[in-house]
């Protein structure tokens, strides 16, 4: 049989029928990617400022490098979707490819577990991006409720990071509350207002000068800060004393430090797939098309606004500045003001006009906003996946009859993420432990590339009638190559995080942490499973395929 | 004495011949007594096969097309066309041309080519069902046109639930495919006020208790979570890159469940809302539709006269 593209002529006659709808927007999917991969609150927010670690590494560099790994990973995920378009995402391929033990281990501990330790790392975001420089620029330096130091001195422990947190839950508890349709519409404003603001910046960058920046951040940091005069003239001094100056050039690319900071880098745009659970029913080739599109697009089209506004602050600073000023923030030496260096902040410092400072951090604060939901949205549906297989009692996929929201799957992300927020705030030791938290969802991925590479074998029969069995680039399936491409990034990833000390994450109490919540899965799929078989379920037989002759 | 009875329950098959299959088969995968096939029975499409001369065809089928030469791949294109729930049929280019002009012949083509397959899916069904002891009941959807309603009728080896009570064992099932008004007008659609007279004129007239009663209604809850479907534009896309679901099941379908309380009520009409739910003491499951991918959800339920005694959403 041979294939081509699709012919001009009628190729199909529909009937009246419920659910044929036209194709989606994939502009739609794409604002969902691109919140995903959040430039301002994961790249800015904490992922750029690691060029501070590996000062050798070309930032630039890294951030291209990983995007074309990445591209891998949109279709590995674009792909699962097209064959198995299911709500559950990760759980429901692992589960069908591999076995529902391992799909719900993986799962459990990737989608549920550890996103409730994301909570006071999305908590640290909003203190370092919209909290803090909203207080300083309203001028808050007293006490009270809202004490300045639980906002600009401390802001990764204590009770700033713990309100912080709670206000994340709050917010994300909402929208999960109020659902998929009210969500995707605050997101869509949020994205424009976002870009708005992102827009403002990159226009502030360019028309202002390195001189411009020096004079605007020592007037920002006596004024606002109360340093000093000459902030700046001390911090590059402190800078040159110190040894942390020099980067390697915009454009450059020193290839072995380069790859060494890429396992930074992915924390911010490791996640186009983070909509992946919600998907349901994928009509054929062209929606495997948009997912790609819109997977990818998003991760391109972020990827290019990065390098942009990187050439903008570069432009207005000086290229040194920004890793100078996230090696202070990072304590590699002392200056008179070490604060974030958030583009929001840097660029609300060229103004002395309150209300335009305030404009800036607040339409650039939308990022974070827009996204906040994501922190338990996906969790909920991985939850739903489970219950619905019976490993997760019925009430995990109870849904309130007035509200629609999930409120079991909600229960299930709300309750225990207060006291690990708790814990993670005034704990240092149990801020230690969570160390690992991107880890575990990086491995979840990997397994799930791992059903991706053998499915085509495993399921041939679900496989072959997908609509993505006619890409085979070089005669292998294109799930199998992307798979095997996309897992080898993700190994090179868990191996220098696990091996390599300067990522700060090969914690042994940590690792042993990650442990007992990979433990705690196994003993919930194994209580279940016996609990079940007593009731007369087997649930090894609920992914079996029935046979068809 | 309480007699227990194991079900298991599939809907919205939309004339995929894998998943008719895997139904036939399915009691004694999961060791079934009774197997019950919801609504939406029949397909969406039909595929036409092009004569390009000779022995040569050619056909679309996701987007994609297969040149096909010779009389085996012609007959495998067909099956992979059946597989996925559609009707292939062979036609002259011409022939073709005039199909997209008339839409009369167009309809008495599917028309003929709909009833061909459950007529030969239920002979199917006669012979593999019956001689194992078997019980299948099927009722349509609102996909279904009402003439299969007869074809179903006819057969040994399934009982028709449309519209009426039917016993299983002890238990008393209530069934219709009928559901709310949609946005593609199709064949078995009420308002929410004439659906609920619909069921009620059935339900009341259950014998049984609510403990042994079943509803097999096609069109899930409202509210329940069961009925999320994407929201769809007025130019029928989907809102929100098809993120943004919303409750499109029946108020009526609710409110007869919510008077009856019968201990199961089966749903599916909305493939993407796969999941159960509990309606006061009524457990009310939608097993989803994978038919496209040749999958065929399910619900395996165990009831043992006085309440649930378990269940699962099965993947087959």
């Amino acid at each position: 049989m041979a294939s081509a593209d699709v012919p001009a002529e009628r190729t199909l006659f529909v009937r009246k029928a419920t659910g044929l709808v036209k194709g989606w927007s994939v502009l739609d999917a794409f604002i969902y990617a691109a919140f995903a991969i959040n430039l301002m609150a994961l790249g800015f927010g904490y992922a750029f400022t690691t060029i501070a670690f590996i000062p050798n590494g070309a930032l630039i560099a890294a951030i291209v490098v990983s995007a074309l790994f990445i591209i891998f990973e949109c279709l590995v995920y674009a792909s699962l979707i097209a064959v198995m378009p299911r709500a559950g995402g990760d759980y429901v391929w692992q589960s069908r490819v591999l076995g529902g033990g391992v799909g719900f281990v993986f799962a459990c501990t990737g989608w549920w577990f550890i996103l409730w330790h994301w909570v006071p790392i999305y908590a640290n975001i909003l203190v370092v991006e919209v909290i803090q420089p909203f207080m300083v620029i309203i001028g808050n330096t007293g006490t009270g409720v809202f004490q300045s130091d639980w906002w600009v001195y401390t802001p990764t422990h204590g009770t700033g990071i713990f309100v912080a947190s709670l206000i994340t839950i709050v917010i994300a508890t909402l929208v999960v509350a109020v659902g998929m349709r009210a969500y995707a519409q605050f997101q869509k404003w949020c994205f424009y207002g976002g870009l708005l603001g992102l827009a403002i910046i990159l226009l502030v960058f360019l028309f202002h000068t390195k001189a411009d920046f020096i004079v605007a951040y020592n007037r920002s940091a006596q004024n606002l800060y109360g340093t000093g005069p000459h902030a700046y003239q001390h911090l590059i001094a402190a800078s040159n004393k110190a040894g942390t100056s020099s980067f390697p050039g915009f454009g450059s690319f020193p290839v072995k430090a380069s790859f060494l900071l890429i396992p930074f880098i992915v924390f911010y745009n490791l996640w186009p797939n983070w909509g992946a659970t919600l998907y349901g029913e994928v009509k054929g080739a062209s929606d495997f098309r948009k997912n790609c599109y819109a997977m990818a697009g998003a991760l391109i089209f972020t990827t290019i606004v990065v390098l942009v506004t990187f050439a903008a602050m570069a432009h207005a600073m000086g290229w040194e500045t920004y890793g100078i000023l996230s090696s202070a923030y990072w304590g590699y030496f002392t200056a008179p003001l070490a604060i974030f260096p958030y583009p929001g902040t840097l660029a609300a410092f060229f103004f002395t006009n309150e209300a335009i400072q305030l404009i800036i951090i607040l339409l650039l604060s939308l990022w974070f906003f827009g996204w906040a939901g994501s922190v338990f949205l996906s969790s909920t549906r991985m939850i739903f996946a489970a219950a619905f297989d019976r490993i997760l009692p019925e009430w995990a996929a109870r849904v309130d009859s007035r509200t629609q929201a999930p409120v079991g799957a909600l229960a299930l992300m709300l309750i225990p993420s207060i006291p690990i927020s708790a814990l993670y705030a005034y704990s240092t030791r149990f801020y230690t432990y969570t160390l690992d938290a991107t880890l575990v969802i990086a491995a979840t991925f990997a397994v799930t590339s791992l059903a991706a590479i053998v499915l085509p074998w495993t399921k041939p029969e679900i496989y072959n009638q997908s609509p993505i069995a006619r890409y085979r680039p070089l005669g292998i399936p294109l799930i199998t190559l992307s798979g095997v491409i996309f897992l080898g990034f993700l190994i090179f990833c868990l191996y220098k995080w696990l091996s390599d000390d300067v990522y700060a994450i090969n914690n042994h109490q940590s690792l042993v942490y990650m442990g007992v919540l990979y433990a705690a899965a196994v003993v919930i799929y194994v209580i279940s499973r016996a609990v079940r078989s007593r009731e007369g379920i087997d649930l090894t037989k609920i992914n079996s395929e029935i046979p068809v002759e | 004495m309480v007699s227990a009875v194991k079900l298991f329950f599939a809907t919205d098959i939309h004339g995929s011949e894998t998943c008719w299959r895997k139904f036939l088969n399915s009691a004694p995968h999961y060791g079934a007594d009774v197997v019950i096939l919801g609504g939406d029975i029949t397909g969406k499409a039909l595929v036409p096969i092009i004569h390009d001369g000779g022995d040569a065809w050619h056909g679309t089928l996701q987007e994609q097309r297969h040149d096909l030469s010779g009389e085996d791949e012609a007959v495998d294109f067909e099956a992979n066309v059946m597989r996925r729930g559609y009707y292939p049929f062979r036609v002259e280019p011409d022939e073709l041309a005039e199909l997209e002009r008339d839409e009369q012949r167009l309809d008495a083509l599917f028309h003929s080519r709909m009833l061909a397959t459950v007529e030969r899916w239920l002979a199917m069904a006669d012979e593999r069902l019956a001689p194992k002891g078997i019980r299948c009941y099927v009722c349509p959807g609102n996909d279904d046109q009402l003439d299969i309603d007869a074809v179903i009728e006819s057969a040994t080896g399934v009982v028709l639930g449309e519209g009426r009570v039917v016993d299983i064992d002890d238990f008393q099932m209530v069934s219709t495919g009928w559901s709310n008004v949609t946005p593609w007008k199709t064949y078995r659609e009420d308002s929410e006020d004439d659906l609920y007279t619909r069921i009620e004129r059935v339900a009341a007239t259950v014998q049984a208790a609510p403990e042994k009663t079943i509803f097999n209604l096609h069109c899930p809850p409202f509210g329940s979570g069961l009925d999320e479907a994407p929201g769809v534009n007025e130019d029928m896309t989907p809102k929100h890159g098809g993120h943004a679901p919303e409750p499109v099941g029946s108020i009526a379908v609710r409110r007869v469940i919510e008077e009856h309380r019968p201990v199961l009520s089966l749903h599916g009409h909305i493939h993407e809302a796969r999941g159960h739910a509990r309606i006061g003491p009524t457990l009310c499951i939608n097993p989803g539709s994978a038919y496209e991918q040749g999958q065929l959800l399910g619900a395996l339920i165990e009831l043992d006269g006085k309440k649930i005694k378990n269940f699962v959403l099965t993947s087959g």
